[in-house]
């Protein structure tokens, strides 16, 4: 069995700068991903990451546009921190390699994005996050890492009160094996394949939150699902707000710049949540183009600035939604983007369960609270990645190995080599079309009771076809029907979750919009949503928010 | 609604361990015409056969999983759509990536790749003698990002490295992909390796490109590899002088034409390759001598030819003033 002192499951940008904390702290570091590192889904960021460093602009505005942009719902102590850090985290990216957008001075560009008082995103044209996850990534060639690629995470083992290791299934060999390790730190990314629109890629399957969540970890306001305003109106992918930080505008069908009337002060560059919500009610009242959709238009930006700025939207746009955007508007429709929510962590990145650790967007910490603000994300990776390093590794001093004995691989398998042997039943991709199908119908932009209720009933109904999982491919290389089979359960617990707690939430607040109770209840919600496991279906509770110096205000734009 | 076309789409399926040879599996689904290959093979998995095994994420070409061959031509299966291989080839044939052993169906052994990605030092080199600013970025200019061209683009798919007949022919070329990413930390100002980087890269990697651009032609993100191979020499020339047989080929190749307007072989080999080095060639040299006498003579200065010169002028004073 391998063994290591830090054992990092995720290797995006949280978990490569998790890895790399742990390593200059001096421990033996495995780093496991179903990805290789650099095909990790940080690299489809495309904006920017916020840093408060312009001379006009300062970290305590940061700090401010943060909690609003959150609704309330951050924890505030938190939020100071991460924008707190925010400056040397830009710096040391940048000494790292990462080859950013410069100004004619020399110094960081910056541009404006949704929801800030500056223009604070730092960028590297659109394509921020690639560039950052090949800086990590190179600079983590430096240090000693055993990485395993193309490995599935199949069960977190815990033994004598405290994390032991992981069971994972080794693609190349067909093998269920363990990893032993004094901490793992989760760093898996988000669930946004619960949704069948969304801009995440396919391996966002949420696979470290549902498996901390079936081993007791608390997740934390896994309601708050971030609808992006602008993704291509087929494929739902990414055109990133960026494109409005540079002036793009939002038309429509009467060519009327619409964001006008929702938010009278920064028009489209709202925050992300009044924007999605801007474009369905617009096509709901019919004022959408056919179909269904909206115009984002950029041709006014003119083809120098578009192509150098926007290069790979212009890529996006000509190559999947077939219209070249220095000479026609691109079609968008509001998708499925982020999740604020995740497995409940401290500013260290301290889960309730001893051992585990976990940072990035499977993670909640809150600093987003109900609502994440464009260019936090980046931030928030580098800045609780490290944290998360950091607390795993002065842990991991503190214990002994972590073992993962046969019966617990084993165990971990069982459930595999069952749906291997069935010779009927659901297969993982139909079933997780239909969870997505519940999933944009019930639990979208808008909410309501009557949905929601429905839609609990129906994914309740699934758990009888889920019990009927079947792995029809019988190889022992590159099976991917193990790797769907996995994904699809976890899928399907998370589902449950943000369902359960979107009906139980009975106010709006961020991107929780329910039309039966359409404003922000601070008196009953200002709080956060824990949600424990439960065979029976998650067990809802409720912890206070931080909050420091900022009193909630209304949220206008 | 968008109409359908019927696509008929041929698969290499292959499990080595399961199967005595690989074979094509012929698919026929309909689907709209701006429908992605890889929406294609998605469909498959999820409708027809859900063994097919590929790799795929993004879908968005931004994460480089699902570089393959379809209809002969290394790409990504997420940024090619049906219709116009249609128009073209009648129907789509995806075979797994070249260079690389396959280890299923579509997805093949992406080791090499990386290791040959390993061996150009693919991290910033601190340089002792320009220590990174405390606490602040180092100062860069537009211009100087600019001199990176596309290269940070690079998804690091490997559509180039299986487009490489180089690579093909001489399993130790490191391939378009790492010589391209050589290129991003060369012309870095934050490293201080670029001269190792330049001489190290000499023996037996960089002069064995056959400046077919194929890599360039494949590059989903317009990475242009070869054009950034091309400038590693030039930045090697200068570093190092013409010291190796690559060099001194493309320097002798440059001085023939410039002399005389035309290639004189004799020279040019004795130029590359030394004296000795030509004698062992010799065997070789007479029997191409044989079909075409004129090699052995020395070619006549062309009509025209100060206008040559002329044009390496110019050309030199352009590169001079870039």
């Amino acid at each position: 069995m391998q063994r290591h002192e830090v054992l990092v499951i995720g290797a995006g940008l949280a978990g490569q700068r998790a890895a790399l904390a742990a390593a200059q702290a001096g421990r033996n570091v495995g780093l496991v991903s179903k990805l290789h590192p650099l095909r990790s889904h940080s690299g489809a960021a495309q904006g920017g990451i916020n840093a408060a460093v312009g001379a006009e602009d300062s970290v305590e505005t940061h700090i401010y546009d943060t909690v609003k942009g959150s609704d309330y719902l951050g924890d505030q102590d938190a939020i100071e921190f991460f924008c707190t850090e925010a400056g040397s985290t830009v710096v040391e990216m940048e000494h790292f390699g990462t080859i950013f957008s410069r100004a004619p001075d020399g110094s960081l560009a910056r541009r404006p994005f949704g929801g800030a008082g500056f223009p604070r995103t730092i960028y590297a044209a659109d394509r921020t996050g690639l560039a950052l996850l090949q800086a990590i990534y190179e600079h983590l060639g430096t240090e000693e890492i055993q990485t395993y690629e193309e490995w599935d995470l199949v069960e977190l083992v815990f033994r004598d009160g405290r994390a032991q290791g992981v069971v994972v299934y080794n693609r190349r060999t067909g093998e269920f094996e363990g990893i032993g390790a004094r901490a793992v730190v989760l760093a898996t990314g988000p669930a946004g394949r619960v949704y069948s629109r969304t801009t995440n890629s396919h391996s966002s399957t949420g696979d470290g939150i549902a498996l901390a969540y079936r081993a007791g970890a608390q997740l934390k306001d896994m309601e708050f699902v971030q609808f992006h305003p602008t993704a291509l109106l087929e494929s739902g992918i990414l055109i990133t707000e960026g494109a409005r930080g540079e002036g793009g505008i939002l038309k429509n069908a009467s060519g009327e710049r619409f964001m006008v009337r929702y938010a009278p002060h920064v028009q489209d560059l709202a925050s992300r949540d009044v924007v999605s919500r801007a474009i369905v009610t617009e096509i709901n009242e019919g004022r959408g183009f056919p179909g269904g959709y909206v115009h984002l238009e950029l041709m006014h930006l003119g083809k120098e600035k578009i192509e150098s700025r926007l290069q790979e939207i212009c890529d996006f746009a000509r190559n999947f939604a077939g219209v070249d955007p220095v000479t026609e508007p691109i079609p968008v429709l509001p998708a499925q983007h982020y999740m604020m929510g995740g497995i409940g962590t401290t500013m260290r990145g301290e889960t309730n369960l001893a051992g585990l650790y976990a940072a990035g967007e499977a993670a909640c910490v809150s600093i987003h609270g109900a609502n994440r603000l464009g260019g936090n994300s980046l931030l928030e990776t580098l800045v609780f990645g490290k944290q998360a390093g950091i607390a795993a590794a002065a842990y991991s001093a503190t214990v002994t190995d972590g073992t993962v004995l046969p019966e617990e691989i084993e165990h971990a398998a069982a459930p595999v080599r069952a749906m291997m042997a069935r010779t009927e039943g659901a297969e993982p991709l139909p079933l997780r079309a239909e969870m997505q199908a519940v999933m944009e119908r019930r639990a979208g932009i808008y909410r309501n009771d009557a949905d929601l209720r429905a839609g609990i009933q129906e994914l309740f109904a699934l758990r009888a076809k889920r019990a009927t999982l079947r792995i029809v491919d019988r190889s022992t290389v590159f099976n991917l029907n193990v790797t769907d089979a996995l994904e699809t359960r976890n899928l399907l617990d998370l589902a449950e979750v943000i369902l359960a707690g979107a009906l139980a939430r009975t106010e709006s607040r961020g991107a929780h919009a329910r039309t039966d109770f359409p404003t922000r209840d601070d008196a009953h919600w200002m709080k956060h949503t824990i949600a424990g496991y439960n065979p029976l279906g998650p067990q809802l509770s409720y912890a206070p928010v931080a909050y420091t110096r900022w009193d909630p205000k209304e949220r206008v734009y | 609604m968008v109409e359908s076309v019927a696509v008929p789409i041929s698969v290499y399926r292959y499990d080595p361990g399961r199967d005595a040879a690989p074979r094509y599996v012929d698919y026929t689904l309909d689907m709209p015409r701006h429908t992605p290959v890889l929406t294609a093979l998605l469909r498959i998995r999820s409708e027809v056969d859900s063994t097919l095994s590929l790799r795929y994420s993004c879908r968005s070409s931004i994460c480089g999983s699902c570089a393959m061959v379809i209809n002969s031509k290394s790409r990504l299966a997420c940024q090619t759509q049906v219709g116009p291989e249609l128009d073209l080839h009648g129907r789509i044939v995806v075979d797994p990536m070249r260079n690389q052993p396959v280890l299923r169906d579509l997805v093949v052994d992406q080791g090499p790749f990386w290791q040959d990605y390993e061996r150009i030092v693919p991290h910033l080199v601190p340089d002792p003698a320009h220590p990174m600013p405390v606490g602040k970025p180092n100062p860069m200019t537009p211009e100087e990002v600019d001199r990176f061209y596309e290269t940070p683009r690079c998804i690091a798919c490997g559509a180039c490295y299986s487009a490489c007949p180089a690579k093909e022919a001489d399993p130790t070329f490191p391939g378009p992909m790492a010589l391209a990413k050589l290129y991003r930390f060369v012309v870095d100002p934050r490293d201080g390796a670029r001269r190792e980087r330049l001489l190290r890269i000499q023996p037996g990697g960089l002069w064995t490109c056959l400046r077919c651009h194929l890599c360039t032609s494949s590059c989903p993100k317009d990475v242009r590899p070869s054009e950034r191979i091309r400038d590693l020499k030039e930045l090697a020339i200068q570093e190092q002088g013409a010291t190796e047989a690559g060099s001194r080929h493309a320097v002798a190749f440059k001085e023939n034409l410039h002399d005389r307007g035309l290639l004189n072989e004799m020279r040019l080999v004795r130029q590359t390759d030394g004296v000795v080095g030509m004698l062992r060639q010799a065997p070789q040299g007479l029997r191409l001598a044989r079909k075409k006498p004129e090699l052995l003579k020395k070619p006549r200065r062309i009509e025209g030819q100060e206008q040559v010169q002329k044009l390496y002028e110019l050309l030199e004073d352009e590169e001079g003033g870039a």
